[in-house]
C-alpha cells in the first residue's frame, strides 16, 4: 500500500467512524459524509499524477459534482426535518419504532 | 407534486439503474447508483409528514454511507490492481468492502436495521419502488462481483434469514413486515450466490413478483395494519380470496411459485455438501412462515370482533367491480 493510499484510506476510515458514531446532531453527521467525499476527490485526484494517465482525468469533477448533489439534498433534508421535529437532534428521530 | 417533476423523477430512476446494468466501469455504476438515490429523496418526502421526513433522513444516511463506501473500495481496488474494471475485481480488502456496501445498500443484515423503519414511514406505493426497483441497481454489481471464498455471502445470506425472520415476528404494521419479509428473502438469493448465480436470478424475479402483487393488493385494499386487513373482506371480496395465495407463495408453500426458488437453492447447497446451512435456513424460514400465515388467517378465517352489521367499511367509490355477494 502506497503512502498516497494509506493517507486516503485512513482519512475515509476517520471519517466513517465519525459517521458511525455520531450522536446527538445531524449537521454532524453531514459533515462527516462531506468527509469521505473529500478524501474520495483527494483520492481519484492523486491517481492521475501517481500512475500518469490522462484516462481518468476528469473523475474527480464528475465526484464534486454529485457530492454536491447529495450534499444539497441532505441538507434539505436537515431543513425537513427541523421543519417537522422543530428541531435537528437524532434523539428526536423517534416515530418510527415498532 | 406537478406532474413535469414527478415524471422527472420517474424517469431518473429509469436511468439510474439502466446506468448501473449497462456499466463496466466502477465510476459509472456508482454514478447510476447516486442517481437513483436522489431520484427517490423528493418521491419518499411528497407528503411532507413527520413520518415520511423521518423515514428520508434515514434512508439517505444509509444509501449515502453505502455508496461512499461503495467508491472508495472501487477506488482502493483501482490502487491496487491498476484497474477500473467491474469483473476485474481482484484484491480481498476491496471486494469485502464492496459486499459490505452493497449489502447495506439492499438491506442485508447485519445492515437492515435501517429497513423496516424507513419503510414504515412511507407510502405504499413508495415502499414498492423501495423494494423493488431500488434493490435491481445494487444487486446488479452483487452478481458481477466474482467471491474468491463464498463464506461472507452465505454469513449475511443465513443471518438475513434469521433476521427477517425473527424481526417479523411481533409486527402488526404491514409495511415493517414487509420490510422483514424483504429482508429474509434477500438471504435467500444471496446464500446461493457463490454456487449458483442463475439461481440468485430465479430467486429475485420470483420474489419481484410476488412482492408487486402483495403491495398491489395492499394498496387496493388501502390497508396497513393488521386491523384494517380484517376488515378488508368487506371492501374486495375477490381480492380477499386471492391474497393468502401470494402470502403463502411468498412464505414458500408447494405448489405455489415461491417454493420454486427455496427448493433450488437448497437442493444445490445439498450438492455443495452444505446439508447443515440448507437445515438452518429453511428451519428459519418458518419463522417468516408464520407471520405469512397470521396474516392470511386475519384476513381469511376470522371476522372482525365487533358485530360486523355494524362495522362494515363504506363502500362509496367502489375500487374494483366485485360480483355480487
Amino acid at each position: 500500500m502506497t503512502p498516497t493510499h494509506f493517507a486516503f484510506s485512513s482519512a475515509f476510515m476517520l471519517g466513517l467512524a465519525g459517521l458511525a458514531f455520531h450522536r446527538t446532531h445531524f449537521l454532524s453527521a453531514l459533515l462527516c459524509l462531506e468527509g469521505l467525499m473529500l478524501s474520495l476527490f483527494i483520492a481519484l485526484s492523486l491517481w492521475t499524477l501517481q500512475f500518469n494517465t490522462m484516462n481518468s482525468a476528469s473523475l474527480p469533477m464528475i465526484l464534486l459534482a454529485f457530492s454536491a448533489c447529495e450534499a444539497g439534498a441532505g441538507l434539505a433534508l436537515l431543513v425537513a426535518t427541523t421543519r417537522t421535529h422543530s428541531n435537528s437532534r437524532l434523539q428526536s428521530l423517534n416515530l418510527l419504532q415498532c | 407534486m406537478t406532474p413535469l417533476i414527478y415524471s422527472t423523477l420517474i424517469i431518473s430512476l429509469g436511468i439510474g439503474t439502466t446506468l448501473t446494468f449497462a456499466s463496466t466501469h466502477w465510476y459509472l455504476a456508482w454514478m447510476g447508483i447516486e442517481i437513483n438515490t436522489l431520484a427517490i429523496i423528493p418521491l419518499m418526502t411528497q407528503s411532507h409528514s413527520p413520518r415520511a421526513t423521518e423515514a428520508t433522513t434515514k434512508y439517505f444516511f444509509a444509501q449515502a454511507t453505502a455508496s461512499a463506501t461503495l467508491l472508495f473500495a472501487a477506488t482502493s481496488n483501482a490502487f491496487f490492481t491498476g484497474s477500473w474494471d467491474i469483473l476485474q475485481t481482484n484484491n480481498p480488502l476491496s471486494y469485502t468492502l464492496m459486499t459490505l456496501a452493497l449489502a447495506m445498500k439492499i438491506g442485508l443484515a447485519p445492515l437492515h436495521s435501517w429497513m423496516p423503519e424507513v419503510m414504515q414511514g412511507l407510502t405504499l406505493l413508495t415502499g414498492l419502488i423501495l423494494s423493488t426497483w431500488q434493490k435491481l441497481a445494487p444487486f446488479c454489481l452483487i452478481y458481477q462481483i466474482q467471491p474468491h471464498s463464498p463464506n461472507l455471502f452465505m454469513a449475511l445470506g443465513l443471518l438475513s434469514i434469521v433476521a427477517g425472520g425473527w424481526g417479523g415476528f411481533n409486527q402488526v404494521q404491514l409495511r415493517k413486515i414487509l420490510a422483514y419479509s424483504s429482508i429474509a428473502h434477500l438471504g435467500w438469493m444471496v446464500l446461493i450466490l457463490s454456487f449458483s448465480p442463475p439461481l440468485t436470478l430465479v430467486a429475485f424475479s420470483t420474489y419481484l413478483m410476488m412482492t408487486f402483487s402483495l403491495f398491489y393488493s395492499f394498496m387496493m385494499t388501502k390497508t396497513t395494519h393488521i386491523n384494517s386487513l380484517s376488515t378488508s373482506w368487506a371492501k374486495i371480496p375477490t381480492l380477499t380470496a386471492l391474497t393468502p395465495l401470494i402470502l403463502l407463495s411468498l412464505g414458500g408453500l408447494p405448489p405455489l411459485t415461491g417454493f420454486l426458488p427455496k427448493w433450488m437453492i437448497l437442493q444445490e447447497l445439498t450438492k455443495q455438501d452444505l446439508a447443515l446451512v440448507a437445515v438452518l435456513a429453511a428451519l428459519f424460514s418458518l419463522f417468516s412462515l408464520y407471520f405469512y400465515l397470521r396474516l392470511s388467517y386475519t384476513m381469511t378465517l376470522t371476522m372482525p370482533p365487533n358485530n360486523p352489521a355494524g362495522t362494515l367499511p363504506w363502500r362509496l367509490n367502489p375500487s374494483h367491480n366485485t360480483l355480487p355477494p
